[in-house]
């Protein structure tokens, strides 16, 4: 009975906790065009954590699971760009502006003020994206930029026209509710 | 045993508001797995010694290299500009990328007309966890010189053949310094003196130091355990030795070098380096690496519908 009652109690009370929306395979594109070759790359492997109480959102995108087209540009990004063995992580920590209402399927516009960390430079941000929920998930898109000098990234004269200094990045992530909380 | 229970419970409602950090964190960590340590070497040559860096799957890298003559010595100075009207070795090669981890090589040098055939094969690679400390490749080449002779020196077709079989073990200490050690072997099918050991065992050592992401120093050096070179009364042979830099500028590796080898390929500079450092017989040298890409990955369908 002891034993029931504790179980009732558990129960009750990660109840009462709205549960914590994860995504482990957030999918973020990076993509910039260039005179002679475009950079183009695409990593699977982010996770993100979304608060849906507190308008939390964090992402987190290992920086050498972007595959690119030419695994020599892979090894360049990763070992002269963005020193990924130094800065393994790009990450991003923010909060929705917006109330939603999490229970009404629907679109909604949102911003998302926070800050975003590449290449070890953090950069204050308002980012804006959609968040779209039906009865089964929720999902997060959004499209935005990112200038290569805001977080340091240098570009050397010799290459520069195969590199252009801003990066067009898309993300995607669909969440589902986490009940550990480890 | 209720109390304890509404603690545990307490605390877990507690911890619950500030888990958004702890989540991400634990799902990052959990997301990290070993990989392999990339760009422990810029390019698949260095001066002397070939690198555990492999030619990627598809890709094909495009060698030339350049050794010209003595700088100082005899036949250096200004009669022959400091070596640069003389040139000691060419070399022109291509390699190919089988799979990651397998390379096929073609080249042709000046020195001796020699023709090489090779396989390079990557069997271990470090990993960022140190589970493996170094990576391993194991090069297996074979050297051919088809030229014409008068003599009677290749009377035996096969004594044209000559077979190099070395394993590269490298590590990347840190993002700017490499070191390589390479024990190798060198079978030679003919010898010009009877005394000469056929089958050569030798150790190359080299670094990769970077000052910049993409500018480095190299030094290379082989040493060969022969006694018939160390106790040579008409000829005085020295272990080859190379220094240089290193210039990567995305697709291309440039490599400039003194080094006193008059020859590029490993068949060549180990049984026959009789150039020394000290009696200004070095030469400069380069090599340039272009690398060409022929198959391309898809990464993301949707931005090749914007083009």
């Amino acid at each position: 009975m002891k034993h029931f009652i504790a179980i009732l109690f558990c129960f009750v009370f990660t109840q009462s906790q709205p549960p914590l929306y994860t995504c482990r395979s957030v999918t973020t594109t990076i993509f910039s065009e260039a005179p002679l070759e475009n950079i183009d790359a695409t990593s699977t492997k982010g996770v993100s954590v979304l608060n849906p109480a507190t308008g939390e959102l964090q992402f987190s995108i290992p920086i050498n699971s972007y595959q690119f087209q030419k695994s020599l540009m892979q090894e360049h990004f990763n070992e002269n760009y963005m020193e990924s063995d130094k800065f393994p992580f790009a990450r991003f920590k923010g909060k929705i502006n917006e109330k939603i209402d999490w229970k009404t399927p629907g679109n909604y516009q949102v911003t998302v003020n926070g800050d975003l960390e590449v290449h070890g430079v953090k950069q204050a941000r308002s980012i804006n994206g959609t968040v779209s929920i039906t009865n089964s998930s929720v999902t997060v898109q959004s499209k935005f930029t990112v200038l290569c000098k805001d977080h340091h990234i240098d570009i050397p004269k010799i290459v520069f026209k195969n590199i252009a200094e801003s990066i067009q990045v898309t993300v995607k992530a669909n969440y589902t509710p986490s009940t550990a909380s480890k | 045993m209720k109390t304890k229970l509404l603690i545990a419970l307490c605390f877990f409602c507690y911890t619950a508001k500030a888990q958004t950090d702890s989540l991400l964190a634990t799902m990052e960590n959990s997301e990290t797995k070993t990989e392999p340590v990339t760009a422990t070497f810029k390019s698949s040559h260095l001066i002397l010694s070939q690198t555990t860096a492999m030619v990627k799957k598809y890709n094909l890298d495009f060698q030339v290299g350049h050794r010209f003559g003595d700088i100082g010595g005899v036949d250096g100075g200004s009669k022959t500009f400091w070596g640069f009207d003389n040139s000691s070795d060419i070399y022109i090669g291509f390699e190919y990328g089988i799979t990651d981890r397998l390379n096929i090589g073609f080249g042709r040098s000046k020195y001796e007309q020699l023709l090489d055939l090779q396989l390079k094969y990557a069997a271990l690679r470090q990993t960022t966890d140190d589970k493996i400390p170094l990576s391993m490749s194991l090069i297996a080449k074979t050297g051919f010189t088809p030229y014409e002779v008068t003599t009677d020196v290749f009377d035996n077709y096969a004594d044209r053949f000559s077979y190099f079989v070395e394993v590269l073990l490298a590590r990347k200490f840190s993002p700017r310094f490499s070191l390589q050690l390479s024990p190798n072997v060198l079978f030679r099918n003919v010898t010009l003196s009877p005394d000469d050991e056929k089958t050569l065992f030798s150790l190359g050592g080299a670094f990769r130091y970077k000052f910049t992401k993409r500018f480095g120093v190299v030094v290379d050096y082989n040493h060969v355990f022969s006694q018939y070179r160390k106790n040579n009364p008409n000829t005085n042979y020295y272990d080859p030795l190379g220094i240089g830099i290193e210039i990567e500028t995305g697709g291309h590796v440039f490599t400039m070098n003194f080094v006193n080898a008059p020859a590029i390929v490993e068949n060549n500079f180990i049984p026959n380096s009789t150039s020394s450092w000290l009696d200004g017989e070095f030469r400069f040298g380069f090599t340039i690496s272009r690398m060409f890409t022929f198959h391309r990955t898809k990464t993301n369908p949707s931005n090749y519908e914007k083009r």
